[in-house]
């Protein structure tokens, strides 16, 4: 899989790469638009990183030349500017997503691999971790053949810890994943500890070894 | 009072005082004169008499005639004197019986005496003084005429003058009233030929102009402060992702890295919410569109509820559907921030949301407020200590009811906070 992170801000360039490489993911970076419209032509990439504020103009336009070329990219937008006009017509131009700094890389993490996964396998998507199976179109998650019922949170939940597997997830980073904007009206992480409670309940109860490991006064780790 | 009236009225004052002390001072000064020219006249005639009797001295009896004379002259007396009359001749006005108008009538009188032929007589000269009297009485009924002309004439020329004249002056004045510093909108000069009002003018556009600039500046500067921090913000948040991934922290550690990530949200919270704030300011939410309020408000519930039920918030609602021309994203955020903000501040019990006739009532229990509720809506006012309120979402929620003249109340009742939002 290779990636390209067009960022003009080199430390949030270095953490995305470090946060990246760890995954099966070649990265390459770009910090400028004339960079990145360099290597976009001379190679493929399967996601591209997209931060729309660069010194020599804006990313957006980047976005136009690539879906003019008709190249196969998904493309995540990245700005500083919350600005609806801004989603709208990076969504319009065809980018896949949309992240507001600033972000958790974990969340950043998650966004790519689903639009990696949604680019290369189409309408057969299905994720897998040892006996778990998820059908990504299907929404529906079975141990070793056996359907696990998980409510639309503990679904949620679970891809997105299976998108960043083998590492550490926040307990602030899955709350703000979960309720969006509205995690800022939550004091106390109670109802993330219900669902994850919930989560390796039904994954255990189906079979499943127990992957979900809790990092004290961290946050969670999906691995073996 | 009008500035106009004021002067109006001092310089009316003043001409009534000169005009009413010149009228008896001008008929005094008349009567002089014309007494004077009297006397002087009456002098000359008594002295041509006098050289004419002095022709006559040869007659033997002009004792008889002198007699016969005095009978016969109508404004002329001369008789024999006793000689007890002092030599020097005296002027004196008299009223005496005309026997022309038939009626009593001043007289200007001149006595001296006189000798003839070695015998003294008395002799008078007398003049009517009817002409002068006519003559006084006509320079009063001028003078008076005069007085119901100035004032009548000043009166009438205010009153054009002060619509005219000040027309300049009211037109900036309006302007100056209308003149909202956080409007787009200039003060349009109007050229006048006054150098006052020219000056006024332009120093009065001069300073709207300044203000103006000034407050774009500064709305200008908040928004570009809150989005440089947006990246620092990013790459504090992230390098916290990264150290987390390192092996073998204690609980100590990541405690303190979990602290550091929540405060680095709420920063972020912070900032994005200033960053909001500005942009309603800047009038940067301009497209509008029909948006169905009970639809959005059911929407956001729906998203908000998971939430709100984590912290054991039951919500009800009951919705009247509402279309109202609006920035859909401005009413988003406004109906959010309501929301959250009811949510939050219910330690136990309910949230209720209406609407109805044009009006969206969100209710919460809820302790009654320390703070001045009038402040509520400030700033960074906030009455909880709870470090994940960042003190804007209220003052959002004004910004965005001012902007789209939108009445917005608080009042406590039966222990439950009432917001309501009048969509006028």
């Amino acid at each position: 899989m290779k990636i390209l992170i067009i960022e003009d801000e080199k430390d949030l360039q270095n953490s995305m790469l470090q946060f990246l490489r760890q995954e099966s993911y070649i990265c390459e970076v770009a910090g400028s638009q004339e960079e990145a419209d360099e290597k976009i032509m001379l190679y493929d990439y399967d996601c591209i990183l997209l931060d729309i504020n660069l010194p020599d103009g804006n990313g957006l336009n980047i976005l136009k030349r690539i879906k003019e070329a008709n190249k196969p990219e998904g493309i995540i937008i990245i700005t500083a500017r919350d600005s609806l006009d801004d989603r709208v017509e990076g969504l319009n131009l065809g980018a896949d997503d949309y992240l507001t700094k600033p972000f958790h890389l974990s969340e950043l993490n998650a966004r790519v691999s689903a639009v990696i996964r949604r680019k290369q396998f189409g309408g057969s998507n299905k994720l897998k971790f040892h006996e778990i199976v998820v059908d990504l179109p299907g929404k529906a998650v079975t141990v070793n053949d056996r359907v696990v019922e998980l409510t639309r949170k503990e679904y949620d939940l679970l891809i997105f810890l299976l998108a960043n597997k083998n590492r550490v997830v926040s307990k602030n980073a899955i709350a703000e994943h979960l309720s969006g904007d509205h995690a800022e009206m939550l004091d106390k992480f109670d109802f993330l500890y219900s669902h994850m409670k919930n989560l390796k309940r039904k994954l255990a109860e189906a079979g499943s070894e127990d992957y979900i490991k809790t990092i004290y006064g961290l946050g969670y780790k999906f691995s073996t | 009072m009008r500035l106009l009236q004021v002067s109006l009225r001092s310089s009316l004052l003043y001409s009534l005082v000169v005009v009413l002390i010149s009228i008896p001072v001008s008929l005094l000064s008349l009567h002089k004169i014309l007494n004077d020219e009297v006397d002087e006249l009456l002098a000359a005639h008594t002295a041509e008499f006098l050289k004419h009797i002095k022709t006559f001295d040869y007659l033997e009896d002009l004792e008889t005639d002198l007699e016969v004379f005095d009978q016969l002259a109508y404004d002329i007396d001369i008789k024999p004197s006793d000689g007890r009359e002092t030599g020097a001749s005296h002027y004196e006005t008299v009223s005496s019986y005309d026997s022309v108008a038939h009626e009593r009538r001043p007289f200007r009188e001149l006595s001296s005496q006189v000798i003839i032929k070695e015998k003294p007589y008395v002799l008078t000269l007398r003049m009517s003084l009817v002409d002068n009297d006519q003559l006084m009485y006509a320079i009063g009924l001028v003078q008076f005429a005069l007085i119901v002309l100035l004032a009548g004439g000043l009166l009438l020329l205010n009153r054009a003058l002060s619509k005219k004249l000040w027309e300049p002056f009211y037109k900036t004045l309006s302007q100056l009233k209308a003149f909202q510093v956080d409007k787009s909108g200039t003060i349009a000069v109007v050229k006048t030929n006054i150098i006052e009002f020219n000056d006024l003018n332009q120093t009065v556009s001069h300073l709207a102009d300044r203000n103006r600039k000034v407050f774009l500046h500064q709305k200008e500067f908040i928004e570009n402060a809150s989005h440089e921090l947006q990246t620092p913000l990013a790459v504090f948040q992230a390098k916290l992702d990264l150290l987390m991934q390192k092996p073998g922290m204690s609980e100590a550690e990541a405690a303190l890295i979990t602290d550091l990530e929540a405060t680095a949200q709420r920063m972020a919270r912070l900032n994005k919410n200033l960053l909001l704030l500005s942009k309603i300011d800047n009038e940067q939410f301009t497209g509008k569109e029909e948006v169905e309020v009970s639809k959005l408000a059911d929407d956001l519930l729906s998203n908000i509820t998971f939430t709100a039920d984590v912290e054991n918030v039951p919500i009800s609602r009951s919705l009247e559907p509402l279309h109202i021309h609006a920035n859909k994203a401005l009413i988003e955020i406004l109906l959010t921030n309501l929301f959250h903000n009811a949510v939050r501040h219910t330690p136990e019990g309910s949230v209720q949301v209406q609407l109805r006739e044009r009006t969206l009532t969100v209710t919460n229990n809820g302790k009654p407020l320390i703070m001045d509720t009038k402040k509520m809506f400030d700033r960074f006012t906030k009455e909880s200590p709870k470090t994940s309120s960042t003190g804007l979402g209220l003052a959002i929620v004004k910004r965005i009811c001012d902007t789209c003249g939108y009445g917005l109340s608080y009042r406590y009742e039966h222990g439950r906070h009432v917001f309501s939002v009048t969509f006028h």
